[in-house]
């Protein structure tokens, strides 16, 4: 009798430990599950940037953000690339080619490399983070005329890049914000770190291209440097659902201010 | 007075129609719509007999006006593909993956 009682605590034993490591597994899978729910893997969302010249929005180029899985033997890594080409049109005055990659957890979006080549009129910079795991990145710069910097510095730990930061927002449950409600950031840029500060909005509807007109929450974004300018005019407006695609995107910055409309949005 | 607005309007469509013919797309828009507004003027102060050239002024400038509009209509904007940026796409990928594995 003995003998079956500890036969059975046993056992009991032994599958409370196995449902708690299922419920391990499938808590972690939920997670996932809602985490890649918003930023999906294979999503392709193109835009129209315009820029404002003599007070006429003018369409000068199209950036594509994308979204892919890539494998290494160790992990899974989440491919964020944001790029932006003008249209042929203009490429004889002034051709832009610009890329930004990153590459981060699928689950926290936590980075683990990020990349920036320019090509702007000529004007060529190609700059790699690498975040390493003790908290610091090792950045290497390469300039036009072949020059590299390399440098090392170190970062908090929420620290985000400059692609990840705009699918980090899109993880944010807005539908909890009220009016006025602000949350921040740390993004890294130019090896330098700055405080980004959200502020929701409101809701509104604005057109999303072929997803017609959305309602979006409206997000104020700000940060402590000189690179954007006013109060309330860098603006992002997020679907309301739970894709939260960004639809339309307003800026001000120090050479100018401009939109990016939201053409096409595709998942493969 | 009549002077200037004859040299401001065809100064303006002048440059409307260059600017039509440069792919800048909404920009011509600043200089035809001037161009109709001096030329509008023009014809307003003109006494009737003179009013042959700024109604050939004003015609130049509508036919430019509609031709921008057809072009933001009808011509639409692409992106053409860059095979030296494509390759280095796919290059810089090769290099990511091997960066990352060193994580």
């Amino acid at each position: 009798m003995i003998m079956v009682s500890c036969e059975l605590h046993t056992t009991l034993k032994n599958n409370y430990y196995r449902m708690k490591r299922y419920l391990a597994v499938f808590v972690a899978v939920l997670i996932a599950g809602v985490c890649f729910s918003q930023i999906k893997s294979n999503e392709k969302l193109t835009y129209a940037a315009s820029y404002n010249m003599s007070g006429l929005m003018t369409q000068l180029a199209q950036v594509t953000m994308q979204t892919e899985i890539v494998n290494t033997s160790k992990k899974s890594f989440l491919h964020l690339s944001l790029e932006a080409a003008t249209f042929s049109k203009w490429d004889k005055f002034f051709k832009i080619r610009d890329l930004y990659e990153a590459y981060v957890d699928p689950v926290t979006l936590k980075s683990s490399l990020y990349k920036r080549n320019i090509n702007e009129g000529g004007y060529i910079k190609n700059e790699k983070y690498i975040f390493e795991p003790d908290g610091s990145i090792n950045s290497t710069t390469r300039h036009k005329d072949g020059r590299e910097t390399k440098k090392s510095f170190k970062i908090g730990s929420s620290t985000q890049d400059a692609v990840s930061i705009v699918y980090k927002l899109r993880t944010i449950d807005f539908s909890k914000f009220k009016p006025g409600q602000t949350t921040s950031f740390v993004m890294v840029f130019d090896e330098k770190e700055y405080p980004i500060f959200i502020k929701y909005m409101g809701l509104e509807t604005v057109s999303a291209g072929n997803l017609g007109k959305k309602q979006c929450y409206k997000i104020s974004i700000s940060a402590k440097t000189d690179k954007l300018k006013g109060v309330d005019k860098n603006l992002i407006w997020l679907t309301a659902d739970s894709n939260k695609i960004p639809a339309l995107v307003r800026f001000s910055i120090a050479v100018g201010t401009g939109q990016l409309t939201l053409t096409h949005a595709s998942e493969d | 007075m009549r002077k200037f607005l004859i040299i401001l309007s065809l100064f303006f469509v002048v440059f409307g129609i260059v600017f039509t013919a440069l792919p800048l797309g909404t920009i011509a828009f600043l200089p035809v719509g001037l161009a109709i507004a001096a030329t509008s003027l023009l014809i307003f102060i003109s006494k009737p007999e003179q009013r042959k050239l700024p109604k050939w002024i004003l015609l130049a400038g509508i036919l430019t006006l509609l031709s921008i509009m057809g072009k933001v209509v009808f011509i639409q904007d692409k992106v053409e593909t860059d095979k030296q940026f494509e390759q280095q796409k796919v290059d810089s990928k090769k290099q990511d993956v091997k960066d990352l594995e060193g994580l």
